[in-house]
């Protein structure tokens, strides 16, 4: 291409990205107006306030959603990579009878979409006495068809010379996983933990199904709370709904913003999703 | 373990050999049990459980759940409401898929270069696709809001009237495309590029010195070196709009007037919101094998795909 040619494409891929950002630009923007300002014709952007942030924390406690939020996104990366990594070990580098069925049961969960079991889901959490609990919330998420069927693909790949050597030195099966097999596949793993974190991080409808009380709710479902109530008053006060929406978007978005390429790695190995 | 000290100490001996010969055929098992386990519960015995609840009359509080046959799935069938929504998921899906792909080609050839702009660009188009859905949907909810939205806002200052982008049962669901099409690009984009990055440049080269120009080179040889991403990128698309939930729940809740009720919207309001178990369960198994078979032709493209890439 020419150098004009690039330069003007340059130009359209900014104008692209500049009307793809707009939207977190003007939730921004909102937030930092002040109350009566945003009602006033020409609101005035500067100096920015924040007392809009402090409406809506007063509003929802949006300090206890974020809690819930890392703490179940955190249980179920750390839960899911756990089963995961044993189940893909067994069957990338332990040579048993049935082993090839046992990975076909476990990816055969990838063809199953989510949604056929939120009932049965729903009713055995209400069965064990567990809606609007933790466990409800981390429980089903626990076992990975896309993360063992990606670790397996992983494993496999690593020299078999590596455990035959520490089999001759005396390791243990387990300690050729913990010690040569999971450090070596460090990168597959972070990129596997990055998914299912940014997954679980955005997961809306089991948490909504699954929880009733505020407390419980996530960074998600709680500001769905926030907006429906802000809806039912009639008087929409999108400042403070605004503040919520950028609270909710700010940890993700940091984190995005800090670490874009190796995010960008980790959706993109989940294309399969 | 030599055999001597087997012979002095029996008893660690004879516990120690019935559990070395259990221990290679039990460790793997072992290590799958929490795996299979977590998706036996959660998964597997769910869609049993789901099929069976499809097949009976059952509510939270009857003791009796009598076989029902297909009574539940013929209800859903003839009710007003199953037809509404699926009618409204497939037009979604005819608008929304080939729009997506459209948007997502011409921009992957604009972001294929790796100028350092270009690069930036590629990691904004992604923020969205990386950030929460409730927040994205709350604030589009404002950008079409009819009275102080942005959209309606630019619309009066050029001298146009507003528009009820989420009030009217016309515009609802196109405003849902939009907000969809917004929220997916960067992925899409990112499949693209890895596609287009594909096709040998030597190609293209002989092409333009045989006096292909740009457009005979993407008709004859980009689109169809594309055919397995795309198609792949297709059924990714209409899977996905047959699970939109998130922004349908929060922006219009379904409506106006039951307008943008997508299948899951429905799934969602009949088995939580009334309860209906047996139907809501019928709706899930419909939805099942629908998604089954066409997430069944994606993960054949996937092999395909992983053969070109000249893998092994």
């Amino acid at each position: 291409m020419s150098r004009a040619g690039s330069r003007i494409a340059d130009l359209a891929a900014l104008a692209v990205a500049g009307l793809v950002g707009l939207p977190f630009l003007l939730a921004l923007a909102i937030s930092l107006l002040s109350p009566d300002a945003y009602l006033a014709r020409e609101p005035a952007l500067w100096p920015p306030r924040f007392d809009n942030y402090a409406r809506a924390l007063e509003a929802a406690p949006f300090g206890r959603y974020l809690f819930n939020s890392l703490l179940v996104a955190g249980a179920v990366t750390v839960g899911s990579l756990a089963t995961s990594i044993l189940a893909a070990y067994a069957c990338a580098r332990l040579e048993f009878e049935g082993r090839d069925g046992a990975f076909l049961v476990i990816v055969a969960t990838l063809l199953i979409p989510s949604h056929v079991t939120l009932i049965p889901n729903y009713l055995t959490m209400a069965a064990l006495d567990l809606v609007d609990s933790y466990a409800a919330l981390v429980l089903p998420s626990l076992g990975s068809g896309f993360v063992t069927f990606f670790l397996r693909q992983q494993f496999r790949n690593l020299p078999r010379e590596y455990d035959e050597a520490a089999l001759v030195d005396g390791a243990s099966r387990l300690a050729i996983l913990w010690r040569i097999v999971v450090p070596l596949s460090r990168p597959a793993i972070a990129a596997m933990a990055i998914f299912q974190f940014l997954s679980e991080w955005t997961s809306f409808l089991w948490p909504l199904i699954v929880t009733t009380s505020a407390e419980m709710r996530t960074l998600e479902t709680g500001l769905a709370a926030l907006y429906d109530v802000a809806i039912d008053d009639g008087i929409v006060s999108w400042p403070v709904v605004m503040a919520g929406a950028v609270l909710v978007m700010a940890p993700g978005l940091l984190v995005f913003a800090l670490a874009e390429r190796h995010l960008a790695r980790g959706v993109a190995v989940g294309l399969a999703r | 373990m030599s055999s001597a000290t087997a012979l002095t100490a029996p008893r660690p001996a004879t516990t120690a050999r019935p559990a070395r010969r259990l221990q290679l055929p039990l460790l793997p098992w072992l290590c799958l049990a929490p795996a299979l386990g977590a998706l036996g519960l959660f998964v597997y015995g769910p869609i049993l459980w789901s099929l069976w609840l499809s097949l009976h009359r059952w509510d939270f509080l009857a003791a009796a759940s009598p076989f029902v046959g297909l009574d539940n799935y013929a209800a859903l069938l003839a009710s007003a409401d199953f037809r509404n929504s699926l009618e409204r998921t497939v037009l979604f899906t005819l608008v929304a898929v080939p729009l997506r792909l459209g948007v997502a080609l011409l921009l992957a050839q604009l972001l294929i270069e790796t100028t350092p702009i270009r690069r930036w660009s590629r990691a904004v188009l992604f923020a969205p696709y990386v950030t929460s859905g409730v927040a994205v949907a709350v604030v589009w909810s404002w950008i079409f809001n009819s009275d102080v939205g942005l959209v309606n806002l630019v619309l009066r200052a050029l001298g146009q009237p507003g528009l009820p982008w989420l009030t009217s049962t016309e515009l609802a669901l196109v405003s849902i495309v939009i907000v969809n099409l917004w929220k997916n690009l960067g992925y899409d984009v990112l499949v693209f590029t890895a596609g287009l990055a594909a096709v040998p440049r030597e190609v293209h080269e002989a092409a333009a010195l045989d006096g292909a120009g740009r457009l005979a080179r993407l008709r004859w040889i980009t689109l169809p070196l594309l055919m397995p991403t795309t198609f792949f990128l297709l059924c990714v698309m209409v899977i996905d709009s047959f699970q939109t939930f998130t922004l349908v729940a929060v922006m219009t809740g379904g409506g106006p007037a039951w307008s943008t009720d997508l299948l899951v919207h429905l799934l969602y309001r009949t088995s939580f919101v009334y309860f209906e178990i047996g139907r809501g369960s019928a709706l899930a198994m419909l939805l099942f094998v629908f998604l089954l078979a066409l997430t069944w032709l994606q993960f054949r493209t996937i092999g395909r795909r992983i053969h070109y890439g000249g893998d092994r």
